[in-house]
């Protein structure tokens, strides 16, 4: 350390009272916003890997246009075999066909409007959590085979148990009425409300053969745990799919569920509205600090600029205690959330009503603080920013300082 | 004592301002943090209140009566006979201001094109105009006009997606009262428009007397809700019916959105715990300015000491110099944040983020509403912590010894 | 005769990190109703500690002071602070009024600390500023009296209440010779009007000519005490 900065380091520490108090507000906002940035972004990692994970994946190859109209008509042909050279191209592994329908669902005594989802039963459970959550039964055993399963809150609805045959009635990709009748082989329970009372699943060539859609499908899903890969793995996509046929696009989850990717930055946003509004009230209320460090050493400083300091040397002088004092404050503080975010990691952070309010959002009830560099260091360089921004005030002020006038001060 | 108070007083209030500049840095934190406090209460309030709205308005009411099984399970045999002696005995009650009769029903509904499950809704519109958001929400066509109007009224994201429009034949299909499937068509006379997606998806509209016809219903009904006078006399209304006939089930409508109700408890203390944060953000700078302010007049508080003032009249002259700063921070920043409010008319439009408000059961526009609870909250909060804080650069400025205070350049 | 001050035996020590410093060693002294006493001697000799000790601002290492025969040992801070209150008024060198305050409030503080309403403080004021030659400067801030003006303003305070003994520690030290004599003629007028006791600490020599009894002090002891006959 050279002696700017040891003189630097002696000055913040003449005033210890002042200097902590300081100190403890820096901290106390750079602990408190490493711990709710990090609360934030863990949650936002529970949101899209809930919303990936269960069932939509984290790319879809769709024919161009079915986001917006999933019509049953806007299919992709040969699906199968097109998911075949993908898994190839792409040596990623988890990757599926699946084929989108709606019809009804007779049991003896009830009648439902569901989803019915055509899936490749050997692939399915690479994409989706759903295959590993069949409550009782088992899941579908192959493409071609005459069964299918159907959510918990369904089958209750219907009032159907295992092996009880149900009867689905829609209308076929060319308008043909398509009709079957399936033996329910399992029940799955998701926890997504929505999907256990609404979908039921059966195998691709069972659905493509009800629905009059030979080898079409609705999608290719892939699913990958790094979201942070979609983009690189979108384009790879692409290049693969642009050759072949320039009607089919991959989609990821941010369009194919929107309101989870716009409700996570509508949380971001006013988060951070928050914050640098809780970031502007500490600089305010440590602004007059440095103010007076500053002003109560006039007389000091006056005699520094007669022994030849130059006001530019004395105005960094300043500069350099703010920073010091400011890194220093915001180090512990930093450490002290990145700490509040480990214990919560381990333990998982819950309050009450909690859960209710999951259930709605579709959510678990414990968050995991995420601890990566963006929780860790955005809020503590905002406030230094803010700082050093109120320290120039008074280091600017040194400037206009006369020698002889600031000996004379008291 | 009234005369040394006064004296107190005028020495507090000018003292405050003897640094006009430091007073001022600090009054602008404070005055930040309250306006932050009573705005973002007044953002959260706005949402979960719209929140409410929107649930009231989207068909909930204020309280519910159905079959007690409907619930848990929504089907035609949970139905109840809403000309029943108790039924009509409760709808007598002075605090209902509006009910509607409703036969509510999941059914699919069929285009030409294309088919999509739904919920109907078989109505009296004169009735029901009245009650929900769909009396003012036709944008094409009309509202059902009598119990027995051939027509059906549909959202417009359901007409996109069935690729129908208005004037257009479509099927219903549902259970009727024998358990087979009954279908029935009807012609488009209506499209609504509602601020959710959802609820232009999955509510659909039609006479009560064509549903009754449908399903081979008589004097049946799904549900009925009612609109009080007043919200704050849903609890009142729901407790003393409760047990009132075995037959029905009569409920408020928060408890039919569980998550709603913990929403509304979390909220208030999510508030309170953001009031603590804020204010602990001002209050080092609060204490760190007054220990500046008291320490430079050290020599003045020797003086004090020396002309016959006893400790306490230090100690209160200086925390009656915290007090009036958080009471000028308060007053301003309340002042502020209630202009803030009304410049923001209606509210403020988040539809950047649209399908985000969407997944939350939320319009695109948040009004700003300002509760009294939460003004006295927040005041209270700031006032009572910042006359704590407040005692203890009081409370040094009183322990200076005489001699030393005055003696020290 | 009763005396208004007595001290017995005093002693004081103030210790400074490891050094140990006799700022007063056995000093007696008794002061009777009416005098105007001079402690004199050069800086550091024990003037203000002795004068700090008297007004009870310090309290000694060892020994006793009485004040109208109460011994202030035995007093509480509040005790303290009535007594400072109703007996004795003080005279400082510099920064004797509080800033926010105009001279008539300055003076009108002390009386509104004793419960004096409102009308008889502001006859008292006036009149005593008119005494003290400051009509017309009754409503200015310290900040824009000159220094003279501000020890004028100084021993009004101190004497509005009618106590029975003033302190006054180099009361002339910030003034020219001009404001300093006027000053001192304005002590020993009231002195006489008001058969007030002061007691001041000064090098300054004009003024022990004209105290009436003059207590050398050097090094903490009292070297002398000397009487002298002037013609006021």
């Amino acid at each position: 350390m050279n002696t700017a900065w040891r003189f630097a380091w002696r000055n913040i520490w003449r005033n210890k009272r002042r200097t902590v108090l300081t100190m403890c507000a820096i901290g106390f906002g750079a602990a408190l916003i490493v711990f709710s940035v990090g609360l934030q972004l863990g949650q936002y990692d529970l949101m899209i890997s809930g919303s990936t994970r269960i069932f939509q994946g984290l790319i879809q190859v769709q024919k161009r246009g079915y986001l917006n109209d999933a019509r049953m008509r806007n299919t992709i042909p040969d699906a199968q075999s097109l998911a075949k050279k993908i898994r190839h191209e792409t040596a990623i592994n988890d990757i599926a066909v699946r084929a989108n329908g709606f019809a009804l669902v007779s049991s003896k005594e009830r009648t439902y409007g569901v989803a019915v989802i055509g899936v490749e039963t050997q692939y399915e459970s690479y994409v989706s959590i759903i295959p590993g959550l069949i409550k009782s039964g088992r899941y579908l055993s192959a493409d071609n085979a005459n069964e299918m399963v159907i959510g918990r809150s369904l089958a209750k609805n219907l009032k159907v148990k295992l092996g009880d045959e149900l009867t689905i009635l829609g209308s076929g990709r060319d308008g043909s009425i398509a009709a079957a009748v399936l033996p329910v082989t399992g029940v799955f329970e998701s926890g997504s409300r929505e999907l256990d009372r609404s979908m039921i699943q059966i195998p691709i060539k069972t659905f493509q053969e009800t629905f009059s859609m030979q080898t079409h499908a609705h999608a290719i899903v892939l699913y990958h745990q790094n979201s942070a890969l979609l983009e690189p793995i979108k384009s790879q996509l692409d290049g693969i799919l642009m050759p072949m046929n320039e009607n089919l696009v991959a989609v990821g989850w941010d369009q194919i569920q929107p309101g989870i990717k716009e409700s996570i930055e509508l949380d971001y946003s006013s988060g951070w509205f928050i914050y640098i509004i809780l970031i502007a009230i500490i600089t305010f209320s440590i602004m007059n600090t440095f103010l007076m460090s500053v002003l109560e050493r006039t007389r000091e400083f006056g005699i520094m600029l007669a022994l030849g300091f130059k006001p530019l040397n004395i105005g960094k002088l300043v500069m350099m205690e703010a920073l010091i004092l400011t890194v220093f404050a915001l180090t512990i503080g930093t450490l002290i959330g990145i700490s509040v975010n480990y214990y919560f990691l381990i333990n998982g952070l819950t309050f009450e009503g909690m859960e209710e309010i999951a259930a709605q959002y579709n959510m678990p009830a414990t968050i995991t603080p995420q601890i990566s560099l963006e929780s860790s260091l955005l809020g503590p360089v905002t406030i230094l920013v803010f700082t050093l921004v109120a320290a120039l005030y008074p280091a600017l002020k040194i400037r206009k300082l006369k020698p002889v006038e600031a000996m004379r001060h008291l | 004592m009234i005369n040394s108070i006064r004296l107190i007083f005028a020495l507090s209030w000018r003292n405050l301002w003897r640094n006009k500049r430091r007073t001022l840095i600090i009054l602008f934190a404070i005055i930040l943090g309250v306006w932050a406090m009573i705005v973002t209460a007044a953002f959260m309030r706005g949402m979960v209140f719209q929140m409410l709205e929107d649930t009231v308005d989207n068909l909930a009411g204020h309280v519910q009566i159905h079959h007690p099984q409907y619930l848990d399970d929504p089907v035609i045999d949970n139905s109840f006979n809403p000309q029943s002696a108790a039924v009509s005995k409760l709808l007598q009650d002075p605090r209902i201001a509006l009910s509607s009769t409703r036969i509510r029903l999941a059914a699919v509904i069929v285009s030409e094109r294309e088919s999509s499950g739904i919920t109907m809704l078989g109505i009296d519109p004169a009735q029901e105009s009245k009650v929900s958001f769909i009396g003012r929400s036709v944008v094409e066509g009309r509202f059902l006009d009598s119990t027995s109007d051939n027509g059906i009224v549909i959202g417009k994201a359901l007409a996109d997606k069935l690729q129908t429009r208005l004037g257009k034949r479509i099927v219903l299909m549902s259970q009727d009262i024998n358990n087979e499937i009954a279908d029935r068509g009807f012609r488009i006379v209506g499209i609504f428009d509602a601020p959710l997606d959802p609820t232009e998806k999955s509510f659909i509209f039609i006479a009560k007397d064509n549903a009754e016809k449908m399903l081979g219903l008589k004097n049946k009904a799904s549900e009925i809700v009612l609109r009080l006078h007043n919200t704050d006399m849903v609890n009142s209304l729901v407790n003393d019916y409760a047990q009132f006939d075995k037959n029905i089930d009569v409920m408020s409508w928060l408890k039919a959105e569980p998550y709603l109700e913990m929403m509304i408890e979390l909220m208030d203390s999510s508030m309170f715990i953001w009031y603590l944060i804020v204010f602990l953000a001002m209050a080092f700078g609060i204490i760190n300015t007054l220990l500046m302010a008291v320490f430079e007049r050290t020599r003045e508080f020797g003086l004090f000491q020396a002309l016959g003032q006893k400790p306490g009249f230090i100690l209160f002259q200086v925390w009656l110099e915290a007090v009036l700063m958080i009471i000028v921070g308060l007053v301003i920043g309340n002042i502020l944040s209630w202009l803030s409010v009304l410049a923001t008319g209606d509210g403020i439009d988040v539809s950047v983020f649209a399908r985000g408000m969407e997944m939350l059961n939320m319009s695109n526009i948040i009004p700003f509403v300002i509760t009294f609870d939460d003004l006295i909250v927040a005041n209270l909060t700031v006032a009572i912590l910042g006359m704590l804080t407040g005692l203890y650069p009081a409370w040094r400025a009183s322990r200076l010894v005489p001699a030393h205070a005055i003696t020290r350049i | 005769m009763k005396h208004v001050v007595k001290c017995e035996n005093i002693t004081k020590i103030f210790e400074q990190g490891l050094i140990k410093v006799n700022a007063l060693t056995d000093v007696n002294i008794s002061v009777e109703a009416g005098e105007f006493i001079c402690l004199s001697g050069p800086s550091g000799s024990g003037k203000s500690t002795l004068l700090n000790m008297i007004g009870g601002l310090d309290t000694p290492t060892s020994g006793e002071v009485y004040i109208d025969g109460d011994e202030i040992d035995t007093l509480n801070r509040s005790q303290l602070a009535d007594m400072r209150l109703h007996k004795i008024g003080f005279v400082f060198q510099a920064y004797n009024l509080i800033p926010v305050l105009s001279a008539q409030e300055n003076v009108e503080m002390v009386m509104q600390m004793q419960g004096i309403d409102k009308h008889t403080r502001h006859q008292r004021s006036s009149a005593i500023l008119k005494e003290v030659g400051l009509e017309g400067l009754e409503d200015r801030k310290p900040p824009e009296l000159s220094g003279g003006q501000q020890q004028r303003v100084a021993v009004a305070r101190a004497i509005v209440s009618q106590p029975s003994l003033i302190l006054a520690d180099e009361p002339t030290a910030n003034l020219d010779s001009n404001s300093a004599s006027n000053l001192i003629d304005l002590m020993l007028h009231i002195n006489k009007q008001h058969n007030t006791t002061f007691i001041i600490s000064t090098h300054d020599p004009m003024i022990m000519q004209r105290a009436r009894k003059l207590v050398k002090l050097h090094d903490g002891q009292i070297t002398d005490i000397i009487s002298q006959n002037n013609h006021v």
